[in-house]
């Protein structure tokens, strides 16, 4: 019965090309739209799951607030790991990591340097941590010793090639020397150690010894022994806090108790997050590697979801539709003898034949766009062929979404009754119309909805882009890693200066694009109260900073080489003069100090006071940030006063290879490095972009069908409505308007649930744009123009032709 | 005269032969006959009477409405044209389900731009001039086939045509209720000197007819 049943399901599919493609392709572009969505949450979903007892691994986070500012790190101090291990039974392993981002890297013997971006230090115990293996030299012995590193495959290959790296030197940013004692497998795209390709061993990190228990700058991990439960751990850890910290800060502030330390408003906070947290749950300002969010993979779900849904519910409006057809022939089985039962066996075969054939153009189109996606979302997702679980629940999901479409009109058909369908099709003419009307309405809300979306989220990533940030960030040039050329940085900075194209250099570590950067607490003169500390971020600039960045001084003045006094001058921004309850011109001449208390404390006096700028994210406020004068060589700002870059960078780059050569030159423009950071909204909004796109094919190839359907069964009215005298636009009107009226209620449906979404969404933001009524007309008249061109083909076209033909009886 | 026909060709191209559907035609129809055109299945009568409603074209020939040359008029003054003068009785009635009896009568005024008030009076006019006024408010489907018939002649004299075209106007109905629609046929004929063409099979229903044109094979016989 059943190969009875495919057999007639292929003749009836093959009988109607014309419906089975369009079933086919809408089908098969929401389930490979779904198929791409699932992949990518699995994805995410499995970050840092690879490692071994992943689920007793945590990180140790700090919440601290002291003085006017407060900030959660996930860096902890450098005695916590060894402490907890002491102290805590529960605690079995600890390993610390101390990032130094991007570094120079040669081997002994030669002068090129290669710059490697994801460097850190780390304890020994990284490799009974996450259970990793050596590929090469002993796991035992492998960073234990200062000045010894290990290598990721890749990077070993890179610098090595195909001879060994074991045992081989290599100098890293010109000084240090370090010995290769191991190689490691490439670590996980999905994990939080992606991108780390050199691990250099603790043991060498001078600081790393010290007890200094109130700088945090060091990632720590920890593991428990097994069936320990994590919230045993929270009350003895915030205990630390009395036992250790407070003491030693006594020799900073002479006495304090942590009562005193709380009383005066100050926090401080440890608290664990589980290492397969890390991805989606945890934001921090420092956090090891890029982080995704649970909001996101929310977003995408629903995306996704509602792909598959739109699909789906096409499926549904075409098979009915198309029922009108069949009704002859379900009134003739039945006659024959078939029950209703048997009928539905036969419809449901011909839905799930469809939605296989749909699942393997998924499988291509996925396999297709696969890499595209990637690209996208910046990840190596693969479908996993082999893994029998993604066959099961793939097929399961398949078969379910077949019956689920397909069960609407197998029960509508199915219940035709002959001897009504057999006469024609008499009173069941407008059978299922409403139903499919809510359906289209449903397919366009949601439509609508992601047009609006997208609209919105391209509008603020577009506000961004323009948002006045209080420096210029036009035809900036900035050289890395300008301290690989050492003391000739000086040399090389004022060589740039002489050229033409060049406005003003900088040398400096502190831009203002987002990075890691920590606060530190200063007095004013004459106060220790804890109250009056104000928490600042530290920039080292030089003479050169304000002109070359753009900065606007709204009070006092710039530095200036004439007055020696300014190597304690400090130049403030506007939100430090609020914490400190001042204006500006009132805040000029304040004396604040980062060590009173000490033996001959030195103050800094406020010579200016700069404009706010936006240093971090428009998703966060503006904090308090100093500026004073130093010897700073993280990088060098060069402000072009041509936007010829070709030829400025040839010379540029001609200076840096004559004064340090062998060291690579490598540069960035300050836009780009800008754009980099709101790469996680640019991608969402691609992304969203390209779903939205898919959910207006599959909503307009439904439309069409509909359309054509509807055209088909209203031939007969048309030829008569031309023979007494209508004219093609008027039918064209009267076939398109009735589409147009669902597509309006539709749009009226999503556009306040849009409007609600996105006001959501844009809250993340500090800095944000208000949706205007314009966003919803642009979204309603793109839907609407989308509608007229889907179904005026099939209105034309209905319209034009020769009522003669129509109405033929024969 | 109401219109000519002058040597009138119609054929399609099937495989490299031509098969003529009509074949040098030539036909007078003056204001006031009663034309009853008769042949075979495949004659063609239906193509000769969408020839003469415009609804057709054709491939070679001469055709005068009212001294107008339909060869030569374009598309839109042709329909212009028939909009104004013809109107159309099918077989199948050809009614819109959709509609009721009032809003079938009143879809070609509609068309015609007429203002609501008078459609609105000359539908009141012709509902009672057939006696369906009880019926106003009722679909299609709700009628016998006699009483849609006659709903359907009532649809194409609502915009005081010269001329009604029927294509088998009785075709699906029993003896009485063609009896009944032949009667109506005359009546307007005589009484309202209404120009009428109507195609037939059935010999008595000719008979109503002043005039007989019989077709074979495309040809008048």
């Amino acid at each position: 019965m059943f190969k009875n049943h495919l057999k007639i399901a292929w003749r009836s599919l093959k009988k109607q090309p014309f419906f089975t493609f369009l079933n086919i392709l809408g089908l098969s572009i929401g389930m490979a739209g779904g198929l791409l969505v699932s992949l990518y949450i699995y994805e995410e979903l499995s970050f840092d799951t690879m490692f071994a007892d992943a689920d007793r691994i945590h990180r140790i986070n700090v919440d601290v607030k002291f003085g006017g500012t407060e900030s959660e790190m996930a860096e902890a101090s450098a005695p916590m790991a060894e402490t907890m291990v002491t102290d805590f039974p529960q605690v079995e392993l600890a390993t610390r990591f101390n990032t130094v981002g991007s570094t120079l890297i040669r081997k002994e013997g030669t002068q090129k340097n290669t710059r490697e971006t994801h460097t850190t230090f780390v304890d020994q115990s990284f490799f009974k941590m996450f259970g990793l293996d050596v590929l090469e030299g002993n796991m035992a012995s492998a960073l234990t010793e200062p000045n010894t590193l290990v290598l990721t495959e890749t990077a070993a290959k890179k610098h090595f090639g195909n001879n060994s790296a074991l045992g081989k030197t290599v100098i890293l940013n010109n000084t240090g020397t370090f010995t290769v004692t191991g190689i490691i497998p490439d670590l996980p795209k999905n994990s939080f150690l992606r991108d780390y390709s050199i691990f250099m061993s603790m043991a060498g990190l001078e600081d790393a010894q010290e007890a200094d228990w109130t700088s945090n700058n060091y990632y720590t991990f920890i593991k428990l022994i097994p069936k320990a439960n994590i919230l045993d751990l929270q009350q003895p850890l915030q205990d630390m806090v009395g036992k250790y910290v407070i003491p030693f800060a006594q020799r900073y502030f002479p006495g304090i108790t942590l009562e005193q330390f709380e009383a005066a408003g100050n926090r401080l906070h440890y608290y664990t997050i589980a290492l397969t947290d890390i991805h989606l749950n945890s934001d921090l300002s420092d956090e090891m590697s890029a982080n995704s969010s649970l909001q996101n993979i929310y977003i995408l779900g629903l995306v996704g979801l509602f792909l598959v849904l739109l699909a789906s519910v096409n499926f549904m409006n075409l098979s009915t539709a198309h029922s009108l057809k069949r009704g002859k022939e379900v009134g003739i089985r039945k006659t024959l003898g078939s029950t209703r039962s048997k009928l539905l066996q036969q419809f449901l075969t011909e839905s799930g034949l469809i939605t296989f054939i749909s699942l393997v153009f998924a499988l291509v189109l996925t396999l297709v766009a696969l890499p595209l996606f990637n690209i996208l979302a910046g990840r190596a997702i693969e479908i996993p062929f082999s893994k029998p679980l993604f066959w099961i629940v793939l097929l399961g999901t398949t078969v379910v979404l077949g019956i689920a479409s397909g069960s609407y009109p197998a029960f509508f058909m199915s219940r035709f009754i002959p001897s009504k369908v057999l006469k024609g099709m008499g009173n069941m003419k407008t059978g299922g119309g409403n139903i499919r009307n809510v359906l289209v309405i449903f397919q366009f809300t949601i439509s609508v909805f992601l047009i609006v979306s997208t609209i919105v989220v391209y509008h603020q990533l577009e506000f961004i882009q323009n948002k006045d940030l209080g420096y210029s960030k036009g035809q900036v040039l900035i050289i890395e890693n300008a301290f690989a050329a050492g003391d000739d940085a000086h040399v090389i900075k004022e060589e740039i200066r002489q050229l033409g194209q060049v406005a003003n250099v900088t040398l400096t570590g502190f831009l203002p694009t987002p990075s890691i950067r920590s606060n530190t607490s200063f007095f004013i003169d004459g106060s220790t109260e804890q109250e009056d500390a104000i928490n600042m971020q530290v920039w080292t600039v030089d003479m050169d900073y304000l002109p070359t960045m753009g900065l606007q001084l709204v009070a006092g003045r710039d530095f200036n080489k004439a007055f020696t006094a300014d190597s304690t001058g400090v130049i403030v921004n506007e939100a430090a003069v609020k914490i400190l309850g001042k204006t500006p011109k009132e805040a000029l001449g304040m004396r604040l100090s980062n060590d009173l208390g000490q033996e001959n404390p030195s103050f800094s006096k406020i010579i200016g006071v700069i404009k706010d700028f936006h240093y971090e994210t428009l998703r966060k406020d503006i904090g308090a940030v100093s500026l004073s004068i130093g010897d700073s060589r993280g990088s060098m700002a060069v402000k072009l006063n041509t936007a010829e870059y070709a030829t400025s960078l040839a010379s540029i780059e001609q200076i840096w290879n004559k004064l340090a050569p062998g060291q690579p030159f490598s540069y960035r423009f300050m836009d780009d490095a800008f754009n980099t950071t709101y790469q996680a909204e640019q991608k969402l909004g691609q992304i969203f972009m390209v779903f939205t796109s898919l959910s207006i094919i599959i909503a307009c190839l439904g439309l069409f069908g509909l359309a054509a359907f509807n055209a088909e069964k209203r031939t007969k009215e048309i030829g008569v409505r031309k023979v007494l005298g209508a004219s093609v636009s008027q039918i064209t009107y009267k076939l398109t308007i009735d589409f147009l009226k669902l597509v309006a209620i539709a749009i009226l449906i999503s556009l306040p649930i849009g409007w609600y979404a996105m006001n959501q969404w844009l809250q993340d933001f500090s800095y944000r744009i208000s949706i205007g009524w314009e966003v919803f007309a642009m979204a309603a008249l793109l839907a609407v123009t989308i509608a007229i061109i889907t179904v005026s083909y099939q209105s034309i076209k209905a319209a034009i032709v020769n009522p003669v033909r129509s109405l033929r009886t024969e | 005269m109401l219109l000519q026909l002058k040597n009138i060709f119609k054929w399609v191209n099937s495989g490299g032969q031509r098969i003529f559907l009509l074949k040098d035609i030539n036909l007078d129809v003056e204001e006031g006959e009663f034309i009853s055109i008769m042949g075979p299945s495949g004659s063609g009568k239906s193509t000769l009477l969408n020839v003469i409603g415009m609804l057709d074209g054709f491939n070679e020939g001469e055709y005068q409405f009212l001294d107008e040359s339909v060869h030569h008029l374009k598309e839109k003054y042709r329909s212009n044209l028939y909009k104004e003068y013809i109107g159309f009785v099918f077989q199948s009635y050809h009614l819109l389900d959709d509609l009721t009896v009032r809003e079938n009568l009143e879809m070609p005024l509609l068309y015609k731009k007429f203002k609501a008030a008078e459609r609105k009076a000359m539908v009141a006019d012709m509902l009672d001039r057939f006696q369906i006024v009880g019926k106003k408010d009722l679909f299609p489907a709700q009628l016998s086939g006699g009483q849609q018939q006659l709903v359907g002649v009532a649809r194409a004299l609502i915009s005081n045509p010269k001329l009604i075209l029927a294509d088998e106007p009785t075709g699906n109905l029993n003896s009485q209720q063609s009896e009944e629609i032949m009667q109506l046929f005359k009546k307007l004929n005589e009484q309202d000197g209404v120009t009428i063409i109507q195609v037939t099979h059935s010999e008595k229903n000719a008979a109503y007819g002043s005039r007989i044109i019989n077709l074979l094979d495309g040809r008048k016989v």
